[in-house]
């Protein structure tokens, strides 16, 4: 009987094989390679952000736990902090996740050393609607170039305002509020929090 | 018998771009076609990966086309496509990772993008591996050159540019045009292929 | 309390706000081809309510149970096919051996819901939206197939309603039907930020 299924499946179990091996050969080559464009992606961003950072180093082994604005516990992914090259902290940057208008949002958010005061973002994932809510995506946009040199504390979203003014009054993107939101409470969620998880182990 | 051989490698190879072209004469893979052309970029990489993938599963099946029992070809024409397919999407993260995340699930959505089992049903299992490569690119290239088509259309008016050059100046760095943002949402898409379908049909019917 | 809360509006969000076929672009291909009339429309969107359900509660439990435990991602794709494969050969036995008249109008539909991007789409959602537990990933794809009929219903009601009117003759058929959906997507705008 096991011959009779051999017979009539037997190209089924060779072509599984085959292609088995042909796929963990790709994922072999290709896994580090994509693993390393994602923590470029990062560099990149945080590093436009800090300058001089010369590598970003992560903060500790243990994952840092918050909560999100839901309430339920997060882990912050890819705490950093950028060195330059005689290893002085010259900012924190790390990862934030909120949702969106459409869809989550993954930011790069970078503080100065003393998580005084916010540098700015950059986007790692988002899929608001284009020509809106995708702004947040251009880096020299006024929304995203406001953040600069605003205090790291609670931020406000209001529909009208002066973009030049750095205060913690953050104004939204026209014809996306809702995005514009989303991106403030991340930043409300995670500044707070992660500042406070920093001091906690005593290296702010 | 070497020119009869000829003139079909012409002919599937242009059957694939305009008569039986997978998206306007057969309407198959409208999915990513709707999805994945706000940009002309984003419709090339899909069009590219989906030659890739139709020449590859193309060329297996029919190098197995004599060993193949019949209540087992659609689950050896899945497992052949979703593995190249698979490798095309790992390819795509790995050397081009901003145009992977826009793309987002339609990479590993070409397995069920009826063009490619449909391509293999009808030709790649009845015929020689040539003929199978041609008729894979004729395809693949009608797909891409539809979708390109489409994305020029949404790109020019939603944004003034196409692959970053400007065409139309934006009202935003201070130009005349001002973006129809419409076009980069759903109700372009729909619209603008209807409209384009409409067209196809009106040739055609010129024609004959 | 919070749970349910968060289960019923996820419910609402796949059903309207993020509807497979009208924001996501998936299930097309059937969207526009089975469409014709509001009972085969209804049919056909019930067989993919009950595939999408089974299929997107089976690739989870996989994904979650085999795939990521034992580092298996790569096979990620080949798993969830075979899987959606197996569903729909299962749905296709049930329904022709309990109910042959409704196998029969189907025709040759039941097995191309194979091809049903908004199937292999839901579950790779899932995945996307890292769906941290089986009771959302459940009703979300129960939601995900209630969202694709309501929008094939709509569609058929509307295409019914077309047969009477007077379409020019390069647009009759697809591009008419797509000019529709058009201007439906726009109407589900609406919908979008409703949740957060």
């Amino acid at each position: 009987m096991i011959k009779n299924f051999i017979e009539k499946s037997w190209l089924l179990i060779v072509a599984s094989l085959v292609f088995g091996l042909l796929l963990a050969g790709t994922n072999e080559k290709l896994g580090p390679m994509i693993k390393k464009q994602q923590a470029l992606k990062f560099s990149k961003l945080a590093g436009n952000m800090i300058e001089g950072a010369d590598k970003f180093e992560i903060v500790s082994e243990e994952p840092v736990k918050i909560k999100s604005a839901k309430g339920k516990d997060i882990e912050v992914k890819s705490l950093k902090k950028g060195v330059d090259k005689d290893g002085k902290i010259l900012g924190w940057a790390f990862e934030a996740v909120g949702s969106g208008f459409a869809d989550k949002i993954k930011l790069v958010i970078a503080v100065d050393a003393k998580f005084e005061t916010i540098k700015g973002f950059g986007v790692l994932l988002s899929n608001e609607t284009p020509g809106f809510g995708d702004k947040i995506g251009k880096p020299d946009h006024k929304f995203v170039t406001q953040f600069a040199g605003t205090p790291a504390e609670d931020l406000t979203l209001s529909k009208i305002g002066d973009y030049g003014k750095v205060d913690t009054e953050i104004v939204a993107i026209s014809g996306a509020t809702i995005t514009s939101n989303a991106v403030v409470s991340i930043f409300n969620t995670y500044i707070g929090q992660v500042k406070a998880a920093l001091k906690e182990k005593g290296l702010l | 018998m070497a020119s009869d051989k000829k003139i079909s490698l012409g002919n599937t190879f242009f059957a694939g771009i305009w008569k039986e072209n997978p998206v306007f004469a057969l309407l198959l893979g409208m999915c990513p076609t709707l999805a994945v052309t706000t940009t002309v970029g984003a419709a090339l990489t899909m069009g590219a990966s989906v030659i890739f993938v139709l020449i590859c599963s193309n060329i297996v099946i029919s190098m197995m086309r004599n060993l193949l029992k019949p209540h087992l070809r659609i689950l050896m024409f899945t497992l052949t496509i979703s593995t190249f397919v698979t490798i095309a999407d790992l390819s795509l993260k790995a050397f081009l990772p901003d145009m992977s995340t826009k793309l987002g699930p339609f990479i590993p959505l070409i397995i069920v993008n009826c063009l490619i089992i449909c391509r293999a049903e009808a030709c790649a299992s009845k015929n020689g591996i040539v003929i199978s490569i041609v008729d894979a690119i004729g395809n693949g290239l009608g797909f891409t050159l539809a979708l390109s088509i489409l994305a020029a259309i949404r790109e020019l008016l939603s944004t003034g540019e196409i692959l970053g050059f400007t065409i139309l100046a934006n009202t935003e760095t201070g130009g005349w045009y001002t973006p129809w943002a419409g076009m980069a949402m759903p109700v372009g898409a729909f619209v603008t292929l209807g409209l384009l379908l409409g067209v196809v049909n009106l040739i055609n019917k010129k024609k004959a | 309390m919070d749970t349910f809360q968060t289960l019923v509006l996820g419910f609402i969000s796949v059903v309207v706000v993020n509807n497979l076929v009208l924001t996501k672009f998936l299930g097309i291909c059937p969207f526009l081809g089975v469409s014709g009339r509001i009972d085969m429309a209804f049919g056909m969107g019930c067989a993919v309510t009950f595939v999408i359900t089974l299929s997107g509660t089976l690739t989870w439990l996989i994904d979650h149970m085999i795939l990521m435990h034992y580092d298996l991602e790569v096979l990620r794709l080949v798993c969830f096919i075979l899987v959606i494969a197996g569903a729909v050969q299962l749905v296709e036995m049930y329904v022709r051996k309990f109910f042959p008249p409704l196998y029969d109008s189907f025709g040759v539909f039941l097995p191309l819901i194979t091809t049903n991007c908004a199937i292999m789409g839901l579950c790779l959602f899932l995945n996307l939206w890292e769906i941290e537990t089986l009771v959302e990933a459940v009703v979300l794809s129960f939601g995900g197939g209630i969202g694709f009929t309501m929008a094939i219903c709509i569609m058929a009601g509307i295409r019914e309603s077309l047969l009477l009117a007077d379409v020019p003759e390069a647009l009759q058929g697809a591009p008419i039907t797509l000019i529709t959906a058009g201007i439906l997507t726009m109407a589900f705008m609406g919908f979008a930020g409703m949740i957060r």
